[in-house]
């Protein structure tokens, strides 16, 4: 085991106010069960889970309330005892529609009501690696980074790729964010058994494990629970750039090789990128039976009376999470689910967090700046700061009279998102937007168009059976 | 070696100095009309450089041997718009059915230039030059190259533009004659480039 | 002089005859009735048909792959007209125009947050799911104004409202809105229900002045539940266009005034 710094620099990124110090050194606190959650079928990339209960049941902590739907896809559990009150179609964090359950925690159970079920603990190093996997799936994980892409999937790659490397995350770029830090702070034990889980899972790849060089105490206590392991692991260090903590830009820092453009996955050059906290979570699902209910919250900003880092079952609603510190001190101008770069500004704190929400922000009206869009001046500012090397301005211009052709032959499909591009904009155009719009339509069409080729294909078939 | 450096000024004159849309001012109705797209500006380009190749082969023909032996140079615009608008038909009925996918591409453009100035203004000045045969088809083939050079430059102009917000009087054809105006500025830059042999 | 008008008339007489020659034996054979189709379709190229214009679907017409009467613009003049040059007969369709089921201005609905994006629907409704505080509402961004090929969609007050003497029914709106607020109806009906929000009628009060919070009247008043005027969706009532009401008082008589009579607005273009 060493600590090495990061020999590959990608191109673009910026330099974002990270305004950590406001909830860096408040230990993680769990959050005292709320009256009322609103557990959400699509916390996960993928299909939403298909819901197993209607309104009026009882449930047991730790009772599948929705079943896996599909390949991309995980089951969620109930985070708590309760009765559910509804099962209705709720907005999340991101603004789609999904189906929540609504659970009464104060409501006592029936007596005859049956016991929680239980995963019984494993042990990892005499259980197969199907039996590591199978536990994974039913522990319902997904990526806690902010993707959420189901953990059993990805830990199983398809026949012919192999993982060679392990890439464990833990850059954590977001602004105000620190949930990971204080994972690996807290947490590290968890993490070093979670990564010899996901070695044996993944065929003892060499393991790195990414930090960006604002976190020494991180690195520390990493270090301190790797001191003594086998095998080729490395601690990067990693210089503090946003969006370092992009999949593709870590792979990139930490072992030097390039993602092919979508639908290529990392592991087509042989890598597997976890975040810190589902590789706990994954220690906990095997060693403790204890499936993914809950998860680290950041609830920072200036309008927060005191920011912590808050661990909250799945499902709380957004104004427990702020009464719980303390409520805000001013009326907050704007609320953001995730971090201030890729975080979605929600517009009701009754929303439920999930697995993935890693944050949540409480900005006030000095943090918020209200601008209006204007005319692309040509500076090129985009150009430099976009870490996936596009043209921002071109997708921008050209999505603002709806050309999507010109878009997508600028390879909108490759943007992450990240937000760096609109960051530095000084026409404050919303060229991110304008990319997800671009993505967006795109990837309507492309679902048409598979949708049209499948229903000629069938009439096709039913004519040439009529035919017979 | 000779040859070469005089047929390459051939070239670089009809292409640069000599422009036929941004110096002699032919064929400016496709220029203004096809070039939205790039995509669509390529294949009227394409088709510019076969018609006035084979044209220019034709005219000359008819010009050296119908027309001068006769006396007759003074009727030779009327005698090449006919020869000219009827070749072009030909060679559109011809390819469609010989030559199906080179159809799909040019065809929807060869209408279009049947009696364009740019192709009878080769011929024209074939003629009055009395060049040979070679030197003839030569600088017919620059000319369209140059042609389509034009429009494909002034096709990406438009493109971009297309996505610019400007003033409703100046939206559509009147950015893009100002457009134009402005290209053909720059290509004066180019005058004196090379001493014409036309 | 002789010679110029002989070598002129020359020249046009073999350029006549080969072109001619070329037509007659290198001509590629089309079928003409395409061009006669054509002809009679509208040209407004809209793809209400499903084809990629009136030129395709005239191709597909002519082949009898597709159905007569799919023309939603031409209507049921373009379809006999089509139907007399192919000499089938016309399947009859009635005009359909888009009606917008929102009537949820400014003012009577409210707004949960300043959206400060890019003006359009979609997007507005991928972030936190738009500013309105009704979630199945109009968000008033225009995407249907955007796409209608007529120019029939304008918004105002935060409403898309559809101009019924332009739309063509091509259906672009429909698929244009994130809301799924825009259908197809007949022309002919009048009495509309004005309301997309199928949950109950207190949250539906929470958010806007004028939504249907399921309370059956109109139903009742229109002769109840065998007449079969209205369906229900949870706690919306729909209008039942296979079978409309006809009579205009049951829309005075709605006590949440979300229900209107033609209430397609005309610019008088």
């Amino acid at each position: 085991m060493k600590t090495v710094k990061s020999k590959f620099k990608f191109k673009g990124g910026v330099h974002p106010d990270y305004n950590k110090e406001l909830a860096r050194d408040g230990a993680i606190e769990r959050l005292p069960l709320p009256k009322e959650l609103a557990v959400s079928m699509s916390q996960h990339l993928g299909a939403p889970a298909r819901c197993l209960v209607k309104a009026g049941d009882f449930v047991r902590r730790g009772q599948v309330i929705g079943e896996k739907a599909g390949f991309i896809s995980v089951c969620v559990r109930s985070p708590a005892d309760g009765k559910v009150k509804a099962v209705e179609k709720r907005v999340g964090a991101a603004g789609a529609m999904a189906d929540a359950v609504l659970i009464d925690t104060t409501a006592s159970l029936p007596e005859d009501a049956p016991p929680p079920p239980v995963l019984a603990p494993m042990d990892w190093s005499s259980a197969t690696r199907e039996e590591l996997l199978g536990r994974i799936e039913e522990a319902g994980i997904c990526g806690m980074g902010g993707a959420g892409f189901p953990t059993a999937v990805k830990l199983n790659p398809p026949p012919g790729k192999r993982c060679e490397y392990l890439v464990l995350n833990g850059a954590e770029c977001e602004p105000y964010l620190t949930a990971d830090y204080r994972v690996m702070l807290e947490r590290a034990p968890r993490i070093r058994l979670g990564v010899e889980i996901m070695r044996k899972v993944l065929g003892l790849p060499a393991v790195r494990i990414a930090i960006e060089a604002n976190k020494p105490e991180a690195i520390a206590a990493m270090e301190a629970a790797f001191a003594d392991i086998e095998g080729n692991v490395e601690i990067v260090v990693l210089p503090v750039l946003y969006p370092q903590g992009s999949e593709k830009h870590q792979i990139y820092a930490t072992v030097g090789r390039v993602v092919p453009e979508p639908p290529a996955l990392p592991i087509d050059v042989g890598c597997v990128v976890e975040n810190v906290g589902t590789v706990a979570a994954i220690a906990d699902a095997v060693e403790l039976g204890e499936p993914l209910l809950e998860r680290v919250t950041t609830v920072s900003g200036d309008a927060v009376a005191t920011p912590k880092n808050v661990l909250a079952p799945s499902g709380t609603r957004y104004a427990d999470l702020l009464e719980f510190c303390g409520g805000a001190t001013e009326r907050p101008a704007k609320v953001i689910s995730g971090g201030t770069m890729m975080g979605f500004a929600v517009s009701s704190l009754d929303i439920g967090t999930t697995k993935t929400t890693s944050g949540l922000l409480f900005l006030s009206r000095r943090r918020v700046f209200q601008y209006s869009s204007q005319a692309c001046i040509n500076c090129g500012r985009c150009l430099r700061a976009c870490p996936m090397n596009l043209n921002p301005a071109e997708i921008s211009k050209a999505m603002e009279v709806d050309d999507v052709k010109t878009a997508e032959d600028a390879h909108v499909m490759d943007c992450i998102e990240c937000g760096a591009c609109s960051f530095g904009c000084p026409a404050y155009r919303a060229i991110t937007q304008f990319c997800r719009k671009a993505k967006n339509s795109i990837r309507a069409r492309i679902a048409a168009e598979r949708a049209a080729a499948a229903a000629a294909k069938a009439s096709d078939g039913a004519a040439k059976k009529e035919a017979k | 070696m000779r040859a070469m450096s005089y047929y390459l000024m051939i070239l670089v004159g009809a292409v640069l100095v000599n422009n036929f849309v941004l110096s002699r001012f032919l064929g400016c109705c496709p220029f203004l009309g096809v070039s939205k797209k790039t995509e669509t500006a390529l294949g009227m380009s394409g088709a510019v450089v076969f018609v006035m190749t084979i044209a220019s082969a034709v005219t000359w023909c008819l010009d050296h041997w119908l027309l001068a032996p006769n006396n007759l140079g003074y009727i030779h615009t009327l005698a090449f718009i006919l020869v000219i608008a009827s070749l072009v038909q030909f060679i559109d009925i011809a390819m469609k059915r010989f030559l199906p996918p080179l159809h799909a591409a040019l065809g929807i453009f060869l209408p279009l230039i049947t009696t364009n100035c740019a192709v009878l203004g080769a011929a024209e000045i074939n003629c009055k030059q009395g060049t040979g045969f070679f030197e003839a088809v030569f600088f017919s083939f620059s000319a369209a190259l140059g042609f389509g050079f034009a429009l494909v430059i002034f096709s990406g102009i438009r493109e971009k533009l297309a996505h610019a917000d400007p003033p409703r009087c100046f939206r559509g054809i009147a950015l893009a004659l100002v457009t134009g105006g402005l290209l053909s500025l720059a290509f004066m830059g180019f005058s004196g480039l090379v001493k014409l042999p036309y | 002089m002789i010679i110029a008008i002989v070598c002129i008339a020359g020249i046009g007489l073999v350029a006549a005859v080969s072109l001619a020659l070329a037509d007659k034996y290198l001509a590629v054979k089309e079928d003409p009735r395409i061009g006669m189709v054509t002809a009679v379709l509208p040209g407004a190229n809209c793809g209400g048909c499903g084809f990629a214009g009136c030129d395709a679907y005239a191709r597909a017409l002519v082949e009898g792959t597709a159905p007569n009467g799919a023309c939603a613009a031409g209507g049921e003049a373009c379809a006999a007209a089509v139907a007399k040059i192919l000499g089938v007969e016309a399947t009859a369709t009635e005009r359909r125009v888009a009606l917008v089921k929102c009537c949820g201005t400014r003012s009577e609905s409210i707004r949960l947050g300043d959206y400060n994006g890019i003006c359009d629907c979609a997007t507005a409704a991928a972030t936190a799911g738009g500013d309105k505080g009704c979630r199945f509402g109009c968000l008033g961004y225009g995407a249907c104004a955007n796409v209608c090929p007529k120019n029939a969609i304008s918004v105002s007050d935060g409403l898309a409202k559809v101009d019924k003497r332009l739309c063509i029914g091509c259906g672009k709106c429909v698929k244009a809105c994130p809301k799924h607020l825009i259908e197809l109806v007949p022309a002919s009906a009048t009495i509309h229900v004005l309301c997309n929000n199928p949950v109950r009628g207190p949250e539906v009060r929470k958010v806007c002045g004028v939504g249907c919070m399921g309370c059956h009247l109109c139903e009742k008043n229109s002769g109840g539940k065998e007449a079969g005027h209205f369906t229900f969706d949870g706690f919306l009532a729909k209008v039942n266009y296979d079978n409309p009401p006809t009579d205009p008082s049951i829309v005075a008589k709605c006590p949440a005034k979300c229900m209107a009579e033609d209430p397609h607005f005309e610019t008088g273009h």
